[in-house]
């Protein structure tokens, strides 16, 4: 089936919807609440995932609260985006949760950042926005004034329930919000029996830094020093999803050389993440050949990123359009080399490390999550591809210059901490296999190109692969050349509620090692 | 006479142990191609503790507090039983293994009673944890303990090294040489260290001995660190004395125990590199997998106890 006669068949079946918009790969089609449901459900039977949901303000342009419930459909490389209007003074609409699991976050945010209700979410609880917080505060709203918010207001919210353990011999176990090491705020509330895990409830954003709305009204300029800070680890990937969003609204196509530059940088991103995770794995599992071995090559790898771009984290190279500044001829120049040395070593220690019996007997069918689960919830990256989910945004949505190299995306089956760093092993491999051929295809060239004058309350979404998985930004943007509203979906905000299925039924010590193997970050939830 | 040498050996221990520590330290940071803290910065830290305030949960009983004076107490006095100087040791009336052994079973006891005082979810994970790990480390060590009784026709330490000392080299008999991996392995596993478990994670979940200390801050940290530092140097003691019987005199001068003295810190510095080595050469294990470890130090010592009654050792 076509991608046309796809919409098309929604727009026929559903007789209250309309086409909305398109952009490039994107297709806008509105629709109205009632048929929100059965819609979404055509999209799911037909393969498409739910890959982001964004909620928008836009009362000030149109008078109406917005839904955009962005579907992919991986063979074809297109977005279907559901849009919904919500007019007050009834702010519900149907909840999708209960058909789509990995809907569930994105609601209650809406619900925290904006005041709209899904009705029918099974656990309509706050999320992002703590019980500390006043009741009726709804920062993205855009007559939301902090000024007023100071007065009187007492958190209103109640408390936090946790679920209840019940039965004899069994306990809470409390961790965080603080731990020990430096690590980011994040409270875990296991219910063990014995050493055994009977669940674990993850309680995160604790640090909202309000980002997004920090955003709104930014020069998009200044919007990507934002983005960029969004995360330290994957800092190139965010940039480049922010960057591509607004080239598409500009209607822009960036230089070839741009491309591959940006190929090259987020593989390098990629090394240094997945290097330097197996090596935390091996911490985990207070393995100090590997800790130390893997910390040594990150470094490595992050002192080659100070010296292509004068940023160990890869910031500040990015511009909207292209790329800031050219890598240094030299380094480049001897960057193949260097490569295939890394790529020696790194085969060197992967293979002491997965010939030590003990720490195989770690690793093996600890924290399982299983292929269904890991659909259900719409996990991206290594975690979804560890249970047998081949899915990789450089394939289905190729971005940089991901169309014109050759890899192949590593897939393992069992789910386990085994196969994520399995994974993370194999595609370190593929990163040097593509940074080479990047540059080789690399020639003498412009590397960006102006963007102009931005068209106001236009859209586009920006995508790239961080280490993590497929990090999802859209973007809408309003008069003079400023953000309207920028929303950041990263790996870690759908896979987190992935852990505590994948800890339930092991023992309590190996929490730490399960964690580590899927390697989340806090700050990507405290945008 | 005696009770100077009591309090010589004791002091002698007690400064001693930290920098033992530190030797593995400073030998597993070398292996990982660290530079390391410095030989002597478990003293500094020591001394660090004993300085700051203690800040203690309103949910205590006096045991918490009680705990750190008597683990303390009671590993020094299970090292006042061990030869250091001389082969004979200065305690008194008795220098019996099976009262070493239940001396620091006393700490632990204490310990895991202090950790639960607390009523925080730690203390009480690493409490169940070390109870159960040391329900199997105890049977494993009086085995062991009674294979080196068949051995030596005793059970008290001074007795069992002034036998062994004559003749060195008979260690090399296949069941002296079995008593001493099986002592090795409960050795790792008493004093809390990788396969068993990690003396330096900071990931509460996984910590054993870590556990129950958490808690604790300021000089009651300071003497369970400190106690927890001899208790180890203790245990390699034991290995040094009566596993390798080289170089030590009955001769009670001031030159024999210089000699004794000075084999006695070659020993147990080889043995703090050994463990070192272990340390960054394994992977800690699964914690349900333990059990297993000090199952085979229990057999180990079987078969050696049925050597020595079926062919004499020979």
């Amino acid at each position: 089936m076509s991608w046309h006669n796809f919409s098309q068949e929604i727009l026929d079946k559903f007789p209250g919807t309309s086409l909305f918009s398109r952009r490039g790969n994107e297709e806008y089609l509105l629709v109205p609440k009632t048929q929100l449901t059965e819609a979404a459900q055509l999209l799911t039977q037909s393969g498409a995932v739910l890959s982001t949901m964004i909620a928008t303000d836009e009362r000030p342009v149109y008078g109406v609260f917005r839904l955009y419930y962005v579907f992919s459909r991986d063979e074809e490389d297109r977005f279907i985006i559901l849009v919904v209007n919500i007019t007050e003074p009834d702010l519900t609409y149907p909840s999708l949760t209960p058909l789509i699991a990995a809907a569930h976050w994105y609601e209650r945010e809406a619900m925290d950042m904006l005041g709209l209700r899904p009705i029918g979410h099974p656990e309509p609880n706050r999320l992002v926005l703590h019980h500390e917080w006043p009741l009726g505060v709804r920062p993205l709203r855009k007559d939301f004034n902090p000024a007023l918010q100071e007065e009187g207001q007492k958190a209103g919210g109640g408390e936090h329930r946790f679920r209840e353990v019940e039965g004899e011999g069994r306990f809470y176990v409390p961790v965080g919000p603080i731990h020990a090491g430096i690590i980011e705020p994040g409270h875990f509330r296991f219910g063990t029996a014995g050493e055994n895990i009977v669940h674990l409830e993850a309680r995160l954003f604790y640090t909202h830094r309000g980002m997004e709305k920090q955003a709104e009204g930014l020069d998009f300029r200044q919007g990507l020093k934002l983005a960029e800070r969004i995360c330290g680890v994957c800092a190139y990937s965010h940039s480049v999803a922010y960057c591509e969003a607004l080239e598409k609204i500009a209607g822009i196509e960036i230089p070839v050389r741009a491309k591959l530059l940006r190929t090259i940088f987020l593989e390098m991103e990629r090394l240094y993440n997945h290097i330097g995770d197996v090596g935390n794995i091996c911490a985990g599992t207070g393995y100090a050949f590997g800790s130390s071995q893997g910390g040594r090559l990150k470094e490595a790898i992050m002192h080659h990123n100070q010296l292509l771009t004068g940023h160990r984290y890869l910031r500040g190279i990015n511009t909207p359009g292209g790329l800031k500044s050219e890598p240094p001829a030299s380094v480049l120049l001897e960057l193949p080399d260097w490569l295939d040395d890394l790529g020696k070593e790194f085969a060197q220690f992967t293979e002491v490390l997965l010939s030590n019996p003990i720490f195989l007997d770690r690793v093996n069918s600890t924290g399982i999550t299983s292929l269904e689960a890991v659909k259900e919830l719409g996990v991206v990256g290594p975690a979804a591809r560890a249970a047998g989910w081949s899915r990789d945004c450089r394939k289905i949505h190729p971005h940089a210059a991901y169309s014109q190299v050759d890899f192949s995306v590593p897939v393992y089956t069992t789910g386990d901490v085994a196969a994520r760093l399995k994974v993370r092993i194999d595609e370190a491999g593929q990163s040097i296999h593509i940074i080479k051929q990047c540059l080789e295809m690399l020639e003498p060239g412009e590397i960006a190109e102006p963007l102009g004058h931005l068209p106001p309350y236009q859209y586009a979404l920006g995508y790239a692969e961080s280490p993590r998985g497929e990090d999802m930004h859209w973007l809408m943007t309003g008069e003079n050349n400023t953000i309207y509203r920028y929303r950041v979906r990263s790996a870690s905000y759908t896979n987190w509620p992935v852990v505590p299925l994948a800890v339930r039924g092991n023992i309590v010590p190996d929490f730490p090692l399960i964690n580590k193997s899927f390697e989340l970050c806090y700050a990507c939830l405290d945008r | 006479m005696n009770i100077l040498y009591m309090i010589l050996q004791g002091l002698f221990l007690l400064f001693l142990a930290p920098l033992i520590a530190g030797v593995v330290k400073k030998t597993k940071a070398l292996l990982q191609n660290r530079r390391g803290p410095h030989l002597f910065q478990v003293y500094r830290d020591i001394y660090k503790y004993m300085k700051k305030d203690a800040v203690m949960s309103e949910q205590t009983s006096w045991i918490f507090v009680f705990t750190p004076y008597l683990v303390f107490a009671s590993i020094l006095g299970a090292g006042l039983m061990l030869p250091v100087f001389h082969p004979v040791s200065p305690w008194p009336f008795s220098s019996d293994l099976i009262v070493f052994i239940y001396l620091l079973t006393m700490a632990r006891f204490f310990m895991a009673l202090a950790a639960l005082d607390t009523g925080s979810a730690f203390g009480g994970m690493g409490a169940s944890r070390e109870m159960a790990v040391s329900s199997v480390i105890e049977p494993a060590l009086v085995v062991t303990i009674a294979g080196l009784a068949f051995k030596a026709h005793t059970t008290d330490l001074s007795k069992m090294v002034s036998s062994f000392m004559v003749n060195p080299n008979g260690i090399f008999t296949p069941n002296l040489l079995l008593l001493l991996v099986a002592f090795y392995i409960i050795l790792i596993a008493e004093s809390g260290r990788i396969p068993v478990d990690n003396p330096d994670t900071h990931l509460e979940l996984t910590m054993i001995h870590e556990g129950m200390l958490l808690e604790y801050s300021g000089k009651y940290l300071g003497l369970m660190v400190w106690a927890s530092y001899l208790k180890q140097l203790l245990l390699y003691s034991i290995v040094a004395s009566v596993f390798l019987p080289w170089g030590i005199t009955s001769d009670p001068s001031l030159i024999g125990g210089i000699y004794n003295l000075f084999f006695y810190l070659v020993k147990v510095v080889f043995i703090g590199v050994l463990v070192a080595v272990t340390e960054t050469a394994f992977v800690k294990i699964r914690l349900f997998q333990i059990p297993e470890l000090l199952f085979s130090s229990l057999v180990l010592s079987f078969l050696s106890i049925l050597m020595e009654i079926t062919v004499g050792g020979r």
